[in-house]
């Protein structure tokens, strides 16, 4: 919103206050400032002259040679205006003048001398208007400045309405006046407005209002009046100049004044043709139906919306924009003349709903205080009567009011002010700022009464801390000096998936080198069919703006597919990994489930599947003993879930029995999508559940004092046969001095060992009692020997 | 005898040199000190000098022998000293400046930045706390005081679910879980990933990183809170920051502030960070509102509080001068293998 400081001289003496410097305590004490726009800086010298004669100008259709009258001297002056006519009076630019920041100088045009030139209201400033030149009352004295006739001059600055949401005492200049008044010290001026008493005796308005709702009813109040006999189109430099720099367009003389009175005092108004418009009827539309708005737009409207109606007829979107048909024209000579208070919600619900938020949407949505609407209206009629002395009210004020907001008193001692700011503010200080702000304020001892003024009471201020800030905020809140306090310590709870989180971030980039991606928690469908990656159906978004993407991830790997298939086409191995949220819906409008996953994807054109799927397997057994000391084991996934899965080649993570999740060599088809060249894994691992498993303490085991011995079996054995199977016959063979066993090698060849393998295996044994002699470890390598022979598994000798 | 004795030392001091190797130099000495060596011999033929002058033959025969030994031991050390300045002289000389393999990887610069901030943060004795990234609507509105249709909802587009909920949209949709989870005295902070329905450009991200904060005790004041919050500030900038409270409105507080600093990278100078501005609007703050701390089962006469929201993706991209925010999600690992560890 756009705050003219020429409008808050009218409300508060600003003699002797630098502005800017107001400007800037403005955003420290009420709302953030986005700008400030200086105007009339640019222009200078401008003044009254009069045409005295019109010629045209040889082989020119646009041009007039102008001989023009400063009272001075009379000078030629060429102008390319088509409203140039003799005797009017003129915004004239002489020699030596300057203009939207240029000097005006001699010129030649069509060959003729120009000695500065008449200007148009865009020229000069003031308006967009660059139609014609601006022609000014016949009264206005010969050489006098023009900033004198049109206030050219004013700084306008410019406050972020976001910050305005809470007040809506703060969407016209008279709240921030009252502010400002605040902030400086000095009083507000009160209001000039027309006494209505003074028509009590005229005849009464026929409105009427359906309440659907009495506790809430969408029309709170509904006031009018009529004026007659407007003879006045345009309203007065003062109106339009400072609606242009408030960033509205002049129209004309009342459809101007209701918009003057929306940003002095924030209430809304709509100025009805009379002839058109001489009764109405608030309520809601029974059926879905059609209306015109003002801007000449056909909208569709709900059944329910909140309509002002003529003899049953809509005439206007309550709250929101006025009718077509009843527009204020040129030829309007008498209006009716609504101000009125509606529902928030409903208002804000309806401009949304047709996506014309208009001004007058945007206050009302605010919660406006319904003691407002006579305000304006008393204030309209004053002004209008300013504009145009001739007009004539010519009915009493007619007010229907619904619902009034409870009076609000709240009680506050001085201690609590002063303990909630940290600070001690005197009471002097308290009972001014309140003052000035229009509370009303009783003092008992350290008690304070407060009576909240009916612009606040709305919903604004309801409670305590609503004083607190109005106080602090006041009295600044950078002359609050920091102060620290004695909180008593207690140990802080550490989240375990959280540092698991950290734990495994840090391990699989140190030691494994990969590199941490963040990326989005939905699929990308784009991708999704470029590459043949087929996702279960899961959570929507409804109102995303990319239409497509709007399946939230039920697993991790798609991402770490997209992520890999975008890093190879820069560089030929990418190693990454992402903990973030996946989520499960069952489409039963319930909540969704959620979870913590870490996903990994490995691609590289220098190794193979199967060593990617170890070096997974590496990392997933390390994620889970950093942190946890648990046991992981593998199992071959049976049946594949998703089509990025390994029919074969795709494993489940199981830690404590419970299945974590998986490791897969990526499915040829979908691998070759990306890119045929390189090995592509993905796997997933559920942290949160593995942060929430206990963790297993680790108890040290004994080192033996004696020898140990080492020997090497190189097992033959069938291609098919697991390693872990040797394992679990190792672990069944009753060794008596096994200390620990190891893989050495497995090593294939297809042509000498056709389908079998050999797996050679280090023994380590040895005793906590004595150094075992040779008969012992013969009889050692007897055991497991004799046990792998009854699996059918001999030695390479 | 005494004269072969002489020769045979000429012999040898002629002999070494000559000689080239090491091994040369043990031959030399196998042929005069050996077993069967010259000077040896003559210690053995010792019986057949006769008597007077036995004794100044042996002798001289074993200053020989001790003469020749230091001479080997000195022609040993020489040629040894010869053969290391030749291996280090033929050695192969290494280029240091070829490129090596980088072993390390990276995190997020958001992992960074929160884990930096964490430990601030734990280290003033806060919580951390998680929360989902799909939330109800409740949590993420009402229960911070902002009610259906209330006009604070447009300051953040949110992405509606089809089950009714929605992607959380700040941090605060933890608040309320958080204090009915801990009660009061409540010290805690919640990262987290938010998202608004907002087009992408190079400063406006559907996808982003917040981290927030609540402290909850009695008698927290608005000078408690510039204190600790230009503390913090100052630790996570690393040096002294200054800043200022302007009134800002969000409903969960009351009252509520920007917090602004003078840019820490100019000192207020004005630079490309601050848009010549000398303050950055850093963090939005205020004092718990009475109705969140009520909804939070707190009782607003008993306990005051207050919280603090702190971007970090807007950290991240200040601490790495990155540009342009989406690149934060765009798992480029050209841009993100920059980062490293710390």
């Amino acid at each position: 919103m756009y705050i003219s400081i020429n409008w808050i001289k009218d409300f508060v003496d600003l003699d002797g206050v630098d502005v800017e410097k107001l400007i800037y305590k403005f955003t420290m004490s009420t709302a953030e400032v986005e700008g400030i726009t200086k105007h009339g800086q640019d222009v200078d010298g401008v003044i009254v002259a009069k045409v005295l004669s019109v010629e045209n100008v040889e082989n020119s259709k646009k041009l007039h040679k102008l001989m023009v009258d400063t009272g001075k001297e009379k000078l030629q002056v060429i102008c390319g205006a088509p409203n140039v006519r003799e005797g009017i009076k003129v915004a004239f630019a002489p020699v030596g003048s300057t203009v939207s920041g240029q000097k005006i100088g001699k010129a030649i045009l069509a060959g003729q001398e120009s000695n500065g030139m008449c200007l148009s209201e865009k020229e000069l400033g003031i308006s967009d208007d660059h139609s014609g030149i601006i022609i000014l009352d016949d009264d206005a004295p010969l050489g006098e400045n023009i900033k004198n006739i049109i206030p050219v001059d004013d700084i306008i600055y410019e406050v972020d309405n976001k910050s305005l949401t809470n007040r809506p005492d703060l969407w016209g200049h008279y709240g921030i006046a009252r502010e400002i008044a605040a902030i400086t010290g000095r009083k507000l001026k009160p209001l000039e407005i027309e006494d209505l008493d003074l028509y009590d005796n005229l005849e009464k308005l026929n409105i009427g209002v359906e309440v659907d709702d009495d506790e809430n009813p969408l029309c709170l109040r509904y006031s009018s009046m009529r004026v007659e006999n407007v003879t006045k189109k345009q309203a007065s430099w003062k109106i339009k100049v400072r609606l242009y720099y408030c960033g509205m367009r002049s129209i004309n003389l009342l459809a101007d004044m209701t918009n003057y009175i929306m940003l002095e005092l924030g209430q809304p108004m709509h100025a009805f043709d009379e002839k058109i418009v001489s009764s109405v009827n608030v309520r809601t539309l029974k059926e879905d139906s059609e209306f015109i708005t003002l801007d000449s737009q056909k909208r569709k409207l709900d059944k329910g919306t909140l309509m002002i109606c003529h003899e049953d007829e809509p005439v206007g979107i309550a709250g929101v924009m006025g009718g077509l048909a009843s527009e204020i024209t040129d030829n309007t000579t008498s209006l009716f003349l609504e101000s009125a208070n509606f529902d928030a919600v409903n208002i804000r619900k309806t401009a949304s709903k047709l996506d014309l938020r208009t001004d007058a949407a945007a206050r009302y949505e605010k919660t406006l205080d319904p003691e407002l609407t006579k305000l304006a209206i008393a204030r309209f009629i004053k002004i209008l009567k300013d504009e145009d002395k001739d007009i004539k009210v010519t009915s009493s004020f007619t007010d229907i009011y619904i619902k009034k907001y409870p009076h609000i008193v709240i009680d506050i001692d001085k201690d609590y002010i002063d303990r909630n700011i940290g600070k001690e503010i005197s009471m002097d200080e308290i009972v001014t700022t309140l003052t000035n702000l229009e509370y009303g304020v009783k003092v008992d001892g350290k008690n304070l009464t407060i009576d909240v003024p009916t612009f606040r009471a709305t919903k604004d201020v309801s409670q305590k801390a609503d004083i607190i800030e109005e106080i602090a905020r006041i009295h600044g809140y950078d002359n609050i000096e920091p102060k620290t306090n004695l909180w008593k310590i207690s140990p802080v709870p550490k989240d375990p998936v959280r540092e698991l989180e950290y734990d495994a971030k840090v391990l699989l980039a140190t030691k494994y080198g990969m590199s941490e991606v963040h990326s989005y928690v939905w699929y990308d469908t784009q991708l999704n069919q470029e590459l043949g990656i087929k996702v279960r159906d899961n959570l929507k978004i409804v109102n995303g703006i990319a239409k497509l993407d709007n399946t939230l991830r039920r697993e991790m790997a798609p991402t770490m597919l997209y992520a890999i298939n975008k890093n190879l086409k820069y560089m030929p191995e990418c190693k990454i990994f992402e903990i973030g949220r996946t989520f499960d819906y069952n489409f039963d409008g319930k909540e969704a489930d959620e979870y913590k996953v870490l996903g990994v994807g490995l691609a590289s054109a220098k190794q193979s599947e199967e060593e990617l799927v170890y070096e997974a397997k590496s990392m997933v057994d390390n994620v889970v003993n950093i942190n946890r000391n648990l046991n992981v084991r593998y199992e071959n996934i049976e049946n594949i879930k998703y089509n990025w899965m390994h029919p074969v080649n795709s494993f489940k993570i199981i830690v404590n029995n419970e299945e974590l999740g998986y490791i897969t060599i990526v499915h040829p088809k979908i691998k070759d999508a990306i890119n045929p060249k390189v090995s592509i894994i993905v796997a997933e691992l559920r942290i949160d559940t593995l942060g929430d498993m206990v963790k297993k303490d680790i108890s040290y085991k004994e080192v033996t004092k004696y020898q140990t011995v080492n020997f090497d079996l190189s097992l033959i054995v069938d291609k098919e046969i697991k390693y872990s199977q040797i394992e679990e016959i190792i672990n069944n063979a009753k060794m008596q001095y096994l200390m620990e066993y190891s893989l050495v090698d497995i090593y294939e060849d297809s042509e000498k060992l056709k389908d079998k393998k050999t797996i050679t295996i280090r023994f380590t044994i040895g005793s906590y009692i004595d150094t075992l002699t040779k008969e012992q470890i013969d009889e050692e390598r007897e055991i497991i020997l004799k046990e792998l022979n009854k699996n059918n598994i001999y030695i390479n000798e | 005898m005494e004269e072969k004795l002489s020769l045979l030392k000429e012999e040898v001091e002629k002999e070494m040199k000559n000689v080239q190797t090491t091994a040369d130099v043990e031959n030399i000495r196998v042929e005069y000190l050996g077993k069967k060596g010259k000077v040896i011999e003559i210690l053995k033929k010792l019986k057949s000098v006769e008597a007077s002058k036995r004794k100044e033959v042996g002798q001289q025969a074993n200053k020989l022998r001790e003469e020749i030994e230091v001479l080997v031991e000195q022609k040993k050390q020489e040629l040894k000293e010869k053969e290391y300045e030749a291996r280090i002289k033929n050695a192969k000389k290494i280029d240091i400046t070829i490129p090596v393999e980088d072993k390390i990887g990276s995190l997020h610069p958001i992992t960074i930045v929160q884990k930096e901030l964490e430990d601030i943060f734990t280290g003033m004795g806060f919580t951390v706390e998680d929360g989902n990234e799909v939330e109800t609507e409740y949590n993420n509105f009402e229960a911070v005081n902002v009610p259906k249709y209330h006009p604070a909802r447009d300051m953040q587009d949110t992405f509606w679910l089809e089950n009714g909920e929605l992607l959380k949209t700040q941090t605060s949709a933890a608040q309320n879980k958080i204090m009915l989870k801990y009660g009061a005295p409540l010290k805690a902070i919640f990262p987290g990933r938010c998202f608004r329905n907002e087009a992408l450009d190079a400063s406006h991200e559907n996808t982003f990183f917040q981290m927030e904060g609540m402290m909850i005790d009695k008698n927290v004041s608005i000078s408690n809170l510039i204190y600790f919050m230009k503390t913090l500030l100052s630790e996570v900038f690393k040096k002294e920051v200054e800043v200022r409270l302007r009134p800002g409105y969000f409903p969960f507080v009351e009252p509520g502030f920007e917090l602004d600093i003078k840019c820490p990278y100019c000192d207020g100078k004005g630079c490309k960070v601050c848009k010549n501005g000398s303050w950055i609007e850093l963090c939005p703050c205020g004092m718990i509102h009475p109705n969140v701390l009520r909804m939070g089962g707190i009782d607003p006469e008993e306990y005051s509080g207050f919280a603090f929201g702190l971007g970090l993706s807007r950290l991240a991209m200040m601490k790495y001068n990155i540009d342009d925010l989406r690149a934060l999600n765009s798992c480029d690992l050209r841009i993100l293998k920059q980062m490293k560890i710390k």
